[in-house]
């Protein structure tokens, strides 16, 4: 028996193994390269200045850097204010939708066309409904409205899918138990709905904050970060200094930074939206 | 390990019987440029026909992205890469001095050109600290596009803009006076270029120092902005590039607008154009202080460095910018030529082109090319982020000017392309 456990778990290695080298080769080696490109200086626009090891001075450039940090301020912020909207209207719509059952595939579907366009045609949509009547898109702050809308269109059906696949998962004696002791519909939903919601909401969380906090296509096709650099959300800055400028050491050092913070902000979920339910499982 | 030696020997020969099977072609020079559409075709010819005139040369196109972004980009790639393979380089006139410095172009002094019939703009545009680097194919000139059924003649003045041009929009019930390009691209930078030279500004001074922080510039940039605020020129041109400025501009909603040639046959002769036969072009406006200013455009034409075959490469060249090829290319595609003797009376070109020549050439002879460094495209970055903060109200255009100038002289520091302290101490 011993024997055959080895053979077969030399067997799963055996079939992971074309998984693993794909994470490794696809993900783990290109952040590596970044990370060692963010010590060095690699201007490919100033070749005489070679490409010398420059240790942390990429790093303290960023850290001096007033439009990384207003970058970073906006992609926040955007974060924040879509996530929050989308989480909210996701969850009416989901509420509404598991109650009508009459043509609910159809229905389903039809939510998820504006979540299947391109961004790009999404985002180049919004900018001529914006574009043409208001001159929004001039302004540092009204230009948001046309991103966050845009934002919201496109990606509240996608939560809205996944709270309704969350809320089809609640055992209905659950509500009957709930009412049989007394309970008001908003206490059920307090009190049943949303603990039981708890991992479908951590899901749409995770998904759309990581999501928003790497906006890039929707911002870049809509004001171009613009005014001035009014809307600019880190993502197209790091492409700027990567793409345009092709200033490949800064932009890589400005990337491991987006990418600590995405992960930090992963952690940060697990650790507390995430903490109860790693406990309830054990 | 005799197997992969016998394949490498086989794909060899292989090689070699492919590449003689092309006639009787010695040299093989390739190309990337601009291959799309009549402007591929003509550029086909014209190599058809240097090939039979050198039949030991072999040319071949290679296709790259149109965009002038894009095709920048493939090329650093490969020069970055040190492979000798483009032989000849089309370049957009604000990279000379960035290919120049990288020293991933010749400098063509060694073929002894022949330059004096060249137009002094794209002639400056291809030099790199007095040496000739490229030469001029084609170029693009911005032009102040006016309404000869509104105006009695062209405004001339900044002044105009309050005055005729602004009475002429209100008797004819326009909703703009002026049109012109205001995004936050390269566009913008050309357009306040225009303005600054038209107000006795400019943004790098002969020495390389940063000059858009000086007196005339904050008056320009005030100028550009105080239109906008006083409804002559719409919000609106804060998100348009050249086509949305054409679009209001042929839809017969403004009386002058600052576009390049290529909107003039398309006005003219376009099915949906309000304004056929009712426009002129003329030079930009300008104040006493300073002179009407058009920006400069266009192609050039150089060797890759690491090219193995220079004198091949420059024969092509040589050829593709000689007059009657430059005719060619400027009757069939609609591009201007860089070459004075073609301007002059009698030349073949007369009458052929969309706009009359007399009233273009004023125009080209004066098109100023933007500075010339090595991180252009940079400093350019900078400054379109500070010019859009002042034109959308964020900043006032002195602030906006003395942020970006301090940007930019920090930027060429960085690059170790400051202008030396001596040469500041001095002034």
């Amino acid at each position: 028996m011993p024997r055959s456990d080895a053979t077969e778990a030399r067997r799963a290695w055996l079939l992971i193994a074309p998984a693993a080298l794909s994470v490794v080769v696809v993900a783990l080696l290109p952040l590596a390269w970044a990370v060692r490109e963010s010590f060095h200086l690699h201007d490919l626009r100033a070749p005489w200045l070679g490409q010398p090891f420059v240790g942390l001075a990429n790093y303290a450039e960023a850290v001096g850097d007033a439009r990384l940090w207003q970058a970073l301020a906006h992609t926040a912020g955007f974060a924040a204010v879509s996530v929050a909207l989308e989480i909210a209207l996701g969850l009416l719509l989901a509420l509404a939708l598991h109650r009508v059952f009459s043509a609910r595939g159809p229905v389903r579907t039809l939510a998820l066309i504006p979540w299947a366009l391109p961004t790009v045609v999404a985002a180049l949509l919004w900018r001529f409904l914006f574009d043409g009547p208001t001159d929004w898109l001039a302004d540092p702050l009204r230009a948001w409205i046309p991103i966050v809308l845009a934002d919201l269109w496109k990606t509240t059906p996608f939560v809205v899918l996944l709270l309704l696949a969350g809320l089809q998962t609640i055992d209905e004696s659950l509500y009957e138990a709930a009412r049989i002791d007394g309970a008001t519909e908003w206490q059920q939903f307090r009190h049943v709905t949303l603990p039981m919601l708890r991992p479908a909401l951590l899901v749409a969380l995770i998904f759309r904050t990581l999501d928003a906090f790497r906006v890039f296509d929707l911002i870049y096709a809509l004001t171009g970060g613009g005014p001035g650099t009014a809307t600019e959300p880190v993502s197209l800055y790091a492409f700027e200094m990567l793409l345009q400028n092709l200033r490949f050491g800064y932009g890589s050092a400005i990337s491991v930074i987006v990418f600590l913070v995405t992960f930090g902000l992963a952690l940060l979920y697990v650790r507390t939206v995430g903490a109860g339910l790693l406990e309830e499982e054990r | 390990m005799a197997v992969p030696n016998r394949i490498a020997a086989f794909a060899l020969a292989w090689l070699a019987l492919a590449c003689g099977s092309g006639g009787d072609a010695e040299i093989v020079i390739r190309f990337p440029g601009s291959a799309v559409g009549a402007e591929g075709e003509l550029l086909a010819e014209q190599l058809e026909r240097f090939m039979a005139e050198r039949p030991e040369i072999r040319v071949e196109r290679q296709a790259t992205p149109d965009a002038s972004d894009q095709r920048h980009q493939l090329y650093v790639q490969w020069l970055n890469a040190q492979v000798g393979d483009p032989d000849i380089l089309q370049l957009d006139v604000i990279w000379t001095a960035e290919f120049a410095a990288a020293g991933w172009i010749l400098s063509l002094d060694r073929f002894d050109p022949d330059t004096a019939d060249f137009l002094p703009g794209p002639l400056e545009a291809s030099r790199y600290r007095s040496r000739l680097h490229a030469l001029p194919w084609f170029v693009d000139v911005g032009l102040l596009y006016w309404r000869t059924d509104l105006l009695l003649e062209p405004p001339t003045r900044f002044a105009d803009l309050g005055g005729v041009v602004t009475q002429a929009a209100r008797r004819a019930d326009l909703p703009y006076a002026f049109v012109w390009q205001g995004a936050r691209y390269e566009g913008l930078v050309t357009v306040f270029l225009e303005f600054l030279g038209g107000h006795g500004g400019r943004i790098l001074d002969d020495r390389g120092v940063v000059r858009v922080d000086s007196e005339e510039a904050v008056r320009a940039l005030g100028a550009m902005r105080q239109a906008i605020e006083a409804g002559q020129v719409p919000k609106a041109v804060l998100g348009w590039q050249e086509e949305q400025t054409r679009f209001a501009f042929q839809n017969g909603k403004a009386v002058l607008m600052r576009n390049w040639p290529y909107a003039y046959p398309l006005m003219e002769e376009g099915s949906n154009s309000r304004v056929a036969g009712r426009f002129a072009v003329a030079p930009m406006l300008a104040d006493p202080s300073g002179e009407p200013t058009a920006a400069l455009g266009g192609s050039l034409l150089a060797i890759n460095a690491r090219s193995e075959h220079p004198e091949a490469a420059w024969s092509v060249i040589e050829y593709l910018t000689r007059p009657e090829q430059m005719l060619d290319r400027a009757v069939q595609v609609g591009q201007y030529p860089p070459r004075r003797s073609l301007y002059q009376e009698g030349s073949a070109l007369r009458g052929r082109m969309a706009i009359p020549l007399v009233a273009i050439r004023r125009v080209i002879e004066r098109a100023r090319s933007r500075p010339v460094s090595p991180v252009y495209s940079e400093l350019s970055g900078l400054l379109q982020v500070r010019l859009h903060e002042a034109l959308t109200g964020q900043r006032d255009p002195g602030e906006a000017l003395s942020l970006a100038a301090r940007e930019m002289q920090d930027l060429l520091a960085r690059k170790g392309l400051a202008p030396e302290a001596a040469g500041d101490a001095a002034e």
